[in-house]
């Protein structure tokens, strides 16, 4: 039993090594090499790209880049959370409203953030219709500040919020929001006091899954931001473009993970808390 | 009869598969060479031509660095020549195997970037300037016009460190490459003061509002800015005054290269009069080929925006390899414009 477990699991093994691990562990070597003196790296090694991190101007970033995360994690579960209690109660219709939160993923992500460039533009969709409405004179400038940045994370990352609630929601015993109701609480009580608290690993796990990658966006602050702010993946890609200087990159890269590694220790601690 | 069918087939397939011809792996800018050109060199020297495209300098760096990248010839900008021949990328040219050298143009047969063109050869050349819409009246002619309040919100800068310090120290009166921490420092108080006037930074993708006027004003490159005056009649575009930044592309050849001869002969067909004429009139680019030129048609050889006059052209400066101490300045002073 143990050897034929063995046997099928070995080629997500070889995946994960050839394909994480292995990568990952030129990340980390690179991250302690000198950058070469046209890009590339050089030795010896060092901890200088460490040491470069600490740095209030890279502080800045951070703390930047987790307000963006957290407002449109924020997004995520206001929009969320209703659309997964409107879609577990909507009987044989589910499966559609289901398919309807992951039809966006039939097409490119860039296609889609272009698409939002094209309706917050000046000239797009939602500012010339309230021109022609003459509900405005001049366009509102909906596009390269944060707010277009939050937008776009929040529609991207919406369905990762969704299908964690809708599960978690969708266990959730109807018993007890009889009895709730029975013992005299009103819907708007049953809800912050009975649904939200059991659905905490749900909230928790689409949190989880919605505020890492916005974290480490950086497509949505570059074409919906227009370039005039950074985020740390905005940081970590310059690194490995323009100003090549690998360690450097890969430094921040490795900071970054273990920046969400002990956020994700702390909240799976919880989790298994809050299961007891 | 299936079987058969089927063998057939796997003989075809096998016989396409061993084409005995030589296979030459070019790798090029989009858009930068005329469609007939490949298929012309796979003609004329009865070999294949496997063509890749890419859309920035990073992005072909990141991909030949390792040294088997399968490519033998691609087109970096000039100051890439420099870091690729450090990291030993780059093949030798051999001059005698280019009959066609000398049609370069005069400024291009000793450039800085590589004064015997021993690892290069210049082929097309962009500049940095100023695409505007003809309703903002008075026109810009200078950068220090992008500093003017009655642009808020509707110019744009190019999404490069380069060029946005390169407008700045410009504007200062300063050289392009300059390494000097004091007047850096100065070109970054400049694009900081500049930035709350901006919509953004933008690369090729301003076009489109430029041309709907949500934006009067961007820093462009020229050849990008042709492609919008091509699409519209409101644009026009400016060689700025205090002058500006110019990148040429060239040709090298890739030292793991394993057709080097063939290599050379491509080069050499790229430099024929003819070629890189039709390669400069479809791509809509500045060619610097001058026997090309000289078969190009007037309209089009006249263009002020692809081939400016004389006394335009020497405002021009050519963007060299920055030294890592100054890169290293220059990418602090870029995060920290970003961050402001």
């Amino acid at each position: 039993m143990s050897r034929l477990r063995k046997i099928f699991l070995a080629p997500s093994w070889a995946i994960m090594i050839a394909l994480f691990l292995t990568p990952l562990g030129i990340i980390v070597v690179y991250s302690a090499l000198t950058r070469g003196a046209y890009g590339g790296f050089a030795f010896p090694f060092t901890l200088e790209s460490y040491a470069r991190l600490i740095d209030p101007l890279y502080l800045t970033i951070l703390v930047r880049s987790f307000w963006i995360a957290a407002a449109s994690t924020a997004g995520c579960l206001l929009l969320g959370f209703p659309l997964a209690l409107f879609i577990s109660r909507s009987g044989s219709r589910k499966n559609l409203y289901l398919s309807l939160v992951i039809l966006p993923f039939w097409t490119s992500f860039l296609i889609r953030t272009y698409a939002w460039m094209f309706l917050l533009r000046d000239t797009g969709l939602i500012n010339s219709t309230l021109a022609k409405l003459g509900l405005i004179r001049e366009p509102l400038p909906l596009l390269y500040n944060d707010g277009a940045v939050i937008l776009g994370l929040v529609y991207s990352y919406l369905p990762f919020m969704v299908l964690p609630l809708y599960a978690t929601l969708e266990r959730l015993d109807k018993n007890l929001l009889e009895a709730a109701a029975d013992l005299g609480a009103r819907p708007w009580q049953t809800l912050v006091r009975i649904v939200i608290p059991l659905c905490a690993p749900g909230i928790r796990a689409g949190s989880i899954l919605v505020f890492i990658p916005c974290l480490g966006a950086y497509l949505t602050p570059d074409l919906l931001g227009g370039g005039k702010s950074v985020m740390i993946g905005n940081l970590i890609q310059n690194q490995f473009t323009t100003a090549r200087d690998w360690p450097f990159g890969s430094a921040i890269s490795l900071a970054l993970m273990a920046i969400v590694m002990v956020l994700m220790y702390v909240f799976v601690r919880r989790d298994k808390e809050s299961l007891l | 009869m299936k079987r058969r069918v089927f063998l057939g087939t796997a003989a075809g397939l096998a016989s396409c598969v061993q084409d005995r011809r030589p296979r030459l792996n070019v790798f090029n800018w989009s858009a930068y060479i005329d469609p007939q050109t490949v298929p012309n060199f796979e003609h004329e020297f009865g070999c294949r031509v496997r063509y890749g495209i890419y859309e920035s300098n990073e992005e072909m760096l990141a991909r030949v660095m390792s040294g088997n990248s399968g490519w033998d010839i691609v087109f970096p900008t000039d100051y890439l020549v420099k870091p690729m021949l450090a990291n030993a990328l780059l093949a030798e040219i051999q001059h005698a195997e280019l009959a066609n050298l000398g049609n370069l143009e005069p400024a291009f047969q000793k450039p800085a970037w590589d004064s015997q063109l021993q690892w290069s050869i210049p082929y097309m050349v962009t500049a940095a300037g100023i695409a505007y819409n003809r309703k903002l009246v008075p026109p810009p002619a200078a950068w220090s016009d992008l500093w003017s309040a009655r642009l808020s919100n509707r110019i744009t800068m190019l999404d490069d460190p380069f060029d946005v310090m390169g407008a700045c120290l410009k504007k200062l009166g300063l050289s392009v490459n300059s390494t000097n921490p004091a007047q850096l420092r100065a070109a970054q108080h400049e694009a900081v003061m500049q930035k709350p006037l901006l919509r953004a930074y933008l690369n090729a993708e301003v076009r489109d509002q430029l041309v709907s006027g949500d934006v009067l004003a961007a820093q462009m490159w020229n050849t990008t800015a042709q492609q919008a005056m091509d699409a519209s009649p409101e644009i026009s575009f400016v060689f700025p005054r205090e002058g500006y930044a110019v990148y040429p592309d060239c040709m090298v050849i890739l030292r793991e290269s394993r057709h080097q001869e063939l290599a050379h002969r491509f080069l050499d067909f790229m430099l024929r009069p003819q070629v890189a004429a039709a390669n400069a009139l479809a791509a809509r680019t500045t060619s610097t080929n001058a026997a090309a030129r000289m078969l190009l048609p007037e309209g089009f050889r006249n263009n002020p925006t692809l081939y400016p006059p004389p006394e335009v052209f020497v405002r021009g400066e050519w963007a060299d390899t920055l030294s890592p101490a100054a890169q290293r300045l220059r990418d602090r002073i870029w995060t920290e414009i970003k961050s402001a």
